[in-house]
């Protein structure tokens, strides 16, 4: 009790260092707190936690290591990331690359001493944050390579088939010579496939997709009947939204859809 | 585009610069005895020696005189039951000099650690005992409140 009582007060100190509005709002890790202590450039004369310029860097702080749990925030999201200037961001990158360092040789440690490491969901945090930071950063690039020039400056990708017929997505990349003169990629692609041996495969392959579609269609359809049987007077729109691929008019005729008894005729 | 997309270096091109690194390192507990200004780590397995110094040296801000790197081969365990092999992951590994006056020696985390959880348990078990004793005290008078009594 007594310890999250000073770890809150802690958390108060810090957040009171960096005299930001908006920063009670987002996440209240202290690595956080001492990367938005430290992009406050206009707060600057402020005084926030020194930097720690050692190796002891790798190591979470020293009030942590016999803790059993120890409480951070959530993730940086993209909204919050959006925000930021390219400069926070570069240094964000930064902070998070460090805490990420300290937390896996935490954990190596802990693994090593037979220990359990305390709040493992600090590391996905970090992961998160860091995917979130480079999502942003992508969208700013594609955004201005298409102002400059007119595409998204992503890298290219086309559709080619393999060596088994298959369609798959080819990452392009550059090459230092051009393909007609690049003798090896030309004796690669004379090795001899897209033949008889790749039609029959493919023949097969598609034989295949082709019967796990049919027999899915099948068993719906079976099913649909086998409702209406049991159930003659089940809700049709019910089994329309269910089973979308299915003819429920047509199948309401049908004779496997009757039931074992004499139908009502009203008279 | 990418911020993992690099255009391919050519001789003569200026040097290709990395925005956001997502190399990661460890500094870990050597298995070896070390002379007391060589550290450890455990890095990516994309990392070259360049890259280790370059690391430590920029984003770390710490002085490195020589780095040297090997790759550890993963331990090989024959599955007892079914005899297998399963095989766990290769790992780089980077032995870092600093400078001849530096001196590290990995710090011992969990020493406190038996003593503080004992220290609690003993707490733990001084209030069941006190709950305990409340419990038979009031035994013969089920429901009056603690404060009543001699």
């Amino acid at each position: 009790m007594s310890s999250t009582l000073i770890k809150c007060f802690n958390l108060a100190k810090t957040v009171r260092a960096a005299t930001v509005k908006g920063f009670l709002t987002s996440p209240q890790q202290q690595w956080q707190a001492w990367s938005a202590a430290a992009l406050q450039t206009p707060h600057a004369q402020l005084h926030t936690s020194p930097a720690r310029r050692d190796l002891m860097e790798f190591f979470d702080d020293k009030k942590h290591w016999s803790e059993n749990e120890v409480k951070v925030g959530r993730a940086w999201r993209t909204d919050e990331l959006r925000i930021k200037s390219n400069k926070e961001l570069h240094q964000l990158w930064f902070v998070l690359l460090k805490e990420r360092n300290m937390l896996m040789t935490m954990e190596h440690e802990c693994n090593d001493k037979m220990e359990i490491f305390p709040n493992p969901e600090r590391v996905d945090k970090v992961k998160i944050s860091m995917e979130n930071l480079e999502t942003v950063v992508r969208e700013r690039n594609k955004a201005y390579h298409l102002l400059e020039t007119g595409e998204t400056g992503e890298r290219p990708q086309k559709a080619v088939k393999n060596a088994f017929g298959l369609q798959v997505n080819y990452k392009m990349c550059e090459h230092v010579l051009p393909p007609f003169m690049n003798l090896k990629w030309i004796k690669s692609r004379n090795i001899g496939f897209g033949g008889r041996a790749v039609n029959r495969f493919l023949l097969k392959y598609r034989e295949q997709l082709y019967n796990a579609k049919r027999k899915a269609k099948n068993r719906s359809r079976n099913e649909v009947m086998m409702i209406l049987r049991r159930n003659p007077n089940f809700d049709l729109d019910v089994l329309r939204r269910k089973f979308p691929d299915v003819n429920v008019d047509k199948l309401r005729n049908e004779d496997k859809a009757r039931g074992h008894y004499v139908p009502k005729v009203d008279v | 585009m990418s911020s993992r997309w690099y255009p391919i270096y050519q001789r003569g091109n200026p040097q290709l610069r990395v925005f956001l690194p997502n190399f990661w390192m460890k500094l870990i507990r050597p298995a070896e005895e070390q002379p007391p200004n060589v550290v450890t780590f455990s890095v990516s397995m994309e990392m070259t020696k360049y890259d280790v110094r370059n690391y430590l040296e920029k984003i770390y801000k710490l002085p490195v005189v020589d780095v040297r790197t090997r790759i550890a081969l993963g331990d090989t365990k024959r599955d007892q039951t079914y005899g297998y092999v399963t095989k766990k992951d290769d790992v780089k590994l980077a032995y870092v000099t600093l400078p001849k006056e530096e001196s590290f020696v990995f710090p011992e985390m969990f020493a406190e650690k038996a003593e503080k959880q004992a220290k609690e348990e003993k707490s733990l078990d001084e209030s069941k005992e006190g709950f305990k004793r409340f419990l038979d005290r009031n035994k013969k008078r089920p429901g009056t409140p603690g404060w009543f009594s001699i």
